[in-house]
């Protein structure tokens, strides 16, 4: 088995790698399992190339295969050898019912968390002076009208959250408002759910409408109370 | 006390069966956490399409949702009473019953429930079809029951304050209350003749639905707190009437088994006469 026991050891190893290995380095993520599936094939058909240089290797590569197929002086691996003959049609089998079987999971939605907002919505700095008391009044109109869902804490748990999804955003999170310019919240909480692009799935977003509500000014104010109170800060591009 | 060896073998053998069990239930687990969707089991036995205490309910299997406060739009509230709602559904292939229950401390005659789909292809805002600035979403279907009148209404609606009455009214509704909790029953045909108007269902495909419930408790002044817009909703989720049982997968599958034994029968018949 000296000449097909390497090419199995590559090809575990090769697994393991591509599986458990890749993902952990920083950077990378999990590979999906066609692409998996493509890396072994590609390693499985450098092997075969690879052994079948010379007529030697070739035999040593092949020999131990045949000979367990026909099952000739195989001796105690007779066993395995008619396990691998059944085994084999039923997997077969097995992986035509998989993929022919209706799916019981609903179809997938892909959602954009963060779209791209309207050309009017990008680069406006907020016109509300950065004071205390400012802050305080933005907090406030937040404790009033965001709160319900967003949450006291900024944490997207508020008491009227927890039927909607998408769910509420968490702005202590630093993956939500940290990562914002301050107008893409004001295009946000102006516009709402129903201001949505089609990829940000806004026939589920529950976001109210702001703007048919609230003055401007509020919205600066809000957004203001928001960065503070979740302890974030918006991005800037300097 | 066991002696070690004994032990590992032990664990490894429990082990083992935790990982089989993993492995054969791997695909009901990631779904069985939270409902995604409504599924109507397909029944031949008749179906209670006004009869929510039917034991072929039991047959059904439920699913949860959670509900919120309506916030979307005004006039908007800030709390409900109920937060959420168990839904089984049946078809028999023509007729389909869907079945509403949730705990309300009380009965009231302003206590009501309503069934939203989405009609068509476009898709539409779960509040009422809400008008989207950049989409163009389409109407929703709601059927709607109240306890006082105890009957459903077949309703059309685009967006807040467009909710009406269709000139023709498919639905039944029928309520009936019990210990603190509400079922109620809507029932109609898979299709109707109206499909701009009404959802058609098709069985095997997954459309959307959403649900909503109104308390019809009152407050100290005598004025009812849920109303309207001022309700209990829930998100758009997904609902699928069961296809008839397709058996062709097996076919599939014991032909392409076959083949692959006629393969390995031919391969090792080669490689025996060729040496």
């Amino acid at each position: 088995m000296g000449a097909l026991g390497k090419p199995i050891i590559l090809m575990v190893a090769m697994y393991v790698f591509i599986k458990f290995v890749l993902p952990n380095i920083p950077g990378s993520a999990p590979l999906p399992s066609s692409l998996i599936a493509l890396y072994l094939l590609l390693t499985g058909s450098g092997i075969v190339i690879f052994q079948t240089l010379s007529k030697e290797s070739k035999d040593a590569f092949w020999g131990p295969m045949q000979r367990f197929l026909t099952g000739e002086n195989l001796g105690g691996l007779q066993a395995l050898r008619y396990g691998v003959l059944i085994l084999f049609p039923l997997l077969v089998g097995w992986q035509t019912y998989g993929s022919t079987a209706v799916s019981d999971l609903p179809p997938i939605e892909s959602r954009t968390i963060h779209p791209a907002p309207p050309g009017e919505y990008t680069g406006l700095s907020n016109p509300v002076a950065k004071t205390p008391d400012n802050i305080m009044q933005g907090k406030g109109f937040y404790a009033a009208y965001c709160s319900p869902c967003h949450g006291g804490n900024f944490d997207g748990k508020g008491p009227a959250a927890r039927g909607f999804v998408p769910a509420p955003a968490n702005f202590a999170d630093p993956t939500t408002i940290a990562m914002l310019q301050e107008s893409y919240l004001f295009w946000r909480i102006k516009k709402g759910g129903v201001g949505l692009p089609i990829e940000g799935t806004p026939w589920k977003s529950a976001m109210p409408r702001w703007e048919v509500e609230l003055p401007d000014e509020w919205i600066w104010k809000i957004i203001m109370g928001e960065y503070d109170g979740a302890h974030q800060s918006p991005r800037t591009w300097e | 006390m066991k002696p070690g060896n004994q032990m590992i073998k032990e664990v490894l053998r429990n082990g083992t069966a935790a990982i089989v069990a993993m492995i054969i239930g791997g695909a009901s687990i990631g779904y069985a956490q939270e409902s995604v969707s409504v599924r109507a089991a397909l029944t031949t036995g008749g179906l209670p399409l006004e009869d929510p205490n039917a034991a072929v309910w039991s047959s059904a299997p439920p699913a949860t949702f959670p509900m919120s406060p309506q916030v979307h739009w005004q006039n908007r509230i800030q709390e409900v009473t109920v937060k959420d709602v168990i839904v089984r559904a049946l078809h028999d292939g023509n007729q389909m019953a869907v079945l509403l229950e949730y705990a309300d401390p009380t009965q009231d005659p302003d206590d009501a429930a309503a069934l939203e789909f989405m009609v068509g292809d476009k898709k539409a805002h779960f509040a009422h079809g809400q008008p989207m600035l950049q989409v163009e979403g389409g109407p929703v279907n709601i059927w709607f029951w109240k306890n006082k009148t105890d009957k459903g209404v077949d309703m059309s609606a685009k967006g807040f304050g467009t909710l009406k009455p269709q000139e023709h009214q498919d639905v039944k509704a029928k309520g009936a209350y019990s210990n603190g909790t509400w079922k109620v029953v809507f029932s109609r045909n898979l299709s109707t003749g109206h499909p701009e108007e009404d959802v058609q269902i098709t069985p095997g495909n997954f459309i959307s639905i959403a649900f909503a419930v109104w308390d019809g408790r009152k407050d100290g002044a005598g004025e009812l707190v849920e109303k309207g817009s001022q309700k209990a909703v829930s998100s758009w989720w997904y609902f699928r009437a069961d296809a008839p049982p397709d058996y062709s997968g097996y076919m599939y599958a014991a032909i392409a088994a076959a083949l692959a034994l006629g393969f390995q029968f031919v391969l090792i018949r080669k490689l025996k006469k060729g040496q």
